[in-house]
């Protein structure tokens, strides 16, 4: 047997979530990732992030739901989902043969939901983590309610967080004037990371219609089309927190994943990307590996905010 | 309907033959011969576009023979645009098959076929298993004008009756393909279609009038195309045999419906299920 070279280290850990391969799959963009398993290895992810589940089900928006647009998608789903009590006795149990991370997702309407939701969500075995979706744009504002006023977003993190002991990651919105007060108080309330960030407000109007596209009215805007606004964010949040983030907006390839690592992501998430092309995180990761290699450096965690001055750690602080 | 597909893979495959029988309209003859074996009449695949940054595009598979399958496309904007320029050599990735393609089996022993415009592409391969076990097949196929109507000859060919329609009376039948449905159609045993959704709704409300049972190929806009998104629902029947397992309803509600996924649990649901 001839050694071989070592292959660059891309593992990383969000709190106490430790991922082999730095990418997770975005929250409503990858089912609960069976959906995707004849078309990619499932174990060649970092995880897999579920659809928002709620306390009570919901039959989400009316048709039409997308609207593909330039180097991006509209989209307007509203939290449609079976609700925590079905979710728990139909759902949950066959996440457990998933050969990556699973990551819970938690949406709420008062910080009672999202306490709620997140205890019954985090107390089974087959949940690794759990993202608070306090920015679904979709919903009539009273989901985003929650990520764009830091009073509210200080409660539903500190509810949630009174409720386990498992990696809280905390989704933030864009759509709010100082993205970086908002990452301060959410840390500041116990989550472990914090997830930047959530789709971008947006429209589209049928000319011959003369009506609205989406059902919705207004929607969520993710790919290509947001990428600089999420890497802004991204370099914004890192210059205010310690604890980790998940950089997501517009990821498709390693390139794209690497802005945010330089910029302070410890891992990214890969949504509208996999709409794109289902290959999409096998590339980023054998990407990251082989800038790694290029660069001559053994480790991912040795690039994390390497472009940012101002970046405070993003390491946890547990 | 037939049980839910899982054999959908990625597929790297070439181009092997381009033609657009009239401007607007592609046809992409691919080398992809997994492809051949697996899918199912009425089943589509997503086509990854080449430069990235945009969705996949839904492409209902044409022809199907050989190694060789065939996706119709129209170029509608930019996603389908860039598809259409490909040229025989060319590589391209999609993957499928997916959705769960016509029940053919309980169609009957006469069948109506009803398609508009670019809704013909799923519609050959049921007609040509159609006919293969015996059935007769007729095939009603509407559009805007008469060069729009590709390949009707195709379906003589194969042995299926053929009635006409456009909308400016260039061809055919001047009007919707279903008045001639409605006009022609007493005797068939069922009917499968696909076209736009107002079409659709026509051919539901025909088949009702005619007192017979009818499969539609409901034609959206997918981002996924593989079940895992929800952008792509339509009301259906709670009852319905296709109706998600754990479907999202509130204790207490009485609503009769409940959203299924035109890309999964679709794209082919029955006329008289759909609460659209």
């Amino acid at each position: 047997m001839v050694a071989k070279a070592l292959s660059p280290d891309i593992s990383t850990t969000l709190g106490k979530l430790t991922l082999r391969v730095p990418t997770l799959m975005g929250s409503g963009c990858y089912g609960s990732g069976e959906e995707y398993a004849s078309l990619v290895d499932l174990a060649q992810l970092g995880g897999v992030v579920l659809k928002s589940v709620t306390r009570l089900p919901r039959l989400g928006n009316r048709a039409p739901r997308l609207v593909p647009v330039a180097s991006g998608l509209l989209n307007a789903i509203g939290l449609q989902n079976p609700g925590i009590e079905s979710y728990l006795a139909n759902d949950v149990a066959k996440f457990a043969e998933r050969p990556c991370a699973v990551v819970g997702s938690v949406a709420g309407f008062s910080i009672d939901d999202y306490a709620y939701v997140t205890e019954r969500l985090a107390a089974r075995d087959e949940i690794d983590a759990i993202e608070l979706n306090i920015s679904c744009p979709n919903v009539d504002h009273e989901g985003e309610t929650f990520g764009c006023d830091p009073q509210l977003a200080e409660g539903a993190t500190r509810a949630a967080r009174a409720t386990t002991d498992k990696t809280l990651i905390v989704k933030l919105s864009p759509n709010v004037t100082d993205i970086a007060s908002i990452a301060r108080v959410v840390e500041a309330a116990g989550a472990d990371a914090l997830a930047v960030i959530n789709t971008v407000r947006g429209m589209s109007i049928d000319v011959e219609r003369v009506a609205p596209m989406l059902g919705n009215v207004t929607g969520g805007l993710s790919g290509a089309a947001i990428r600089p606004i999420a890497v802004l964010a991204v370099w914004e949040v890192a210059r205010a927190v310690r604890i980790p983030i998940l950089g997501q907006g517009g990821i498709e390839t390693a390139r794209d994943a690497l802005e945010f690592i330089l910029a302070g992501a410890s891992a990214v998430s890969i949504g509208t990307g996999n709409f794109t092309d289902p290959r999409a995180p096998i590339a980023v990761a054998d990407g990251l590996r082989d800038y790694l290699a290029a660069h001559g450096k053994a480790s991912l965690r040795d690039i994390v905010g390497a472009a940012n001055p101002g970046f405070l750690g993003g390491r946890s602080q547990t | 309907m037939p049980a839910l597909d899982t054999s959908a893979t990625v597929h790297e495959a070439i181009v092997c033959d381009r033609r657009e029988p009239v401007p607007g309209i592609v046809i992409l003859g691919i080398l992809a011969s997994e492809l051949v074996r697996t899918a199912l009449p009425g089943q589509f695949v997503m086509v990854v576009p080449p430069s990235g940054e945009r969705v996949s595009t839904a492409v209902g598979i044409y022809e199907s023979q050989g190694d060789r399958v065939s996706l119709m496309l129209v170029v509608a904007g930019p996603r389908t645009r860039e598809l259409a320029l490909l040229a025989t050599g060319d590589r391209l990735a999609l993957f499928g098959p997916l959705g769960n393609g016509f029940d053919l089996h309980t169609l009957g022993r006469d069948v109506a076929l009803v398609a508009g415009g670019v809704g013909l592409a799923p519609l050959l391969l049921p007609a040509q298993r159609l006919l293969a076990a015996g059935a007769r097949v007729h095939l009603y196929y509407g559009a805007r004008t008469s060069a729009a109507l590709v390949d009707a000859e195709l379906f003589r060919e194969l042995g299926a009756g053929v009635s006409l329609a456009t909308d400016d009376g260039s061809r055919g039948h001047r009007g919707y393909v279903t008045e001639l449905l409605e006009r022609e159609g007493r005797a068939h045993s069922a009917i499968a279609a696909c076209g736009p959704s107002p079409m659709l709704r026509a051919v539901g409300n025909a088949a009702k009038k005619l007192g017979v049972r009818a499969q539609l190929s409901l034609e959206e806009t997918f981002a996924c195309g593989v079940g895992a998104c929800w952008g792509c629902i339509v009301p259906l029947d709670r009852a319905s045999a296709q109706a998600p397992k754990f479907p999202a309803v509130a204790p207490g509600e009485t609503r009769d419906y409940v959203h299924a996924r035109i890309c999964k649990e679709g794209p082919v649901f029955w006329s008289d299920e759909l609460r659209w």
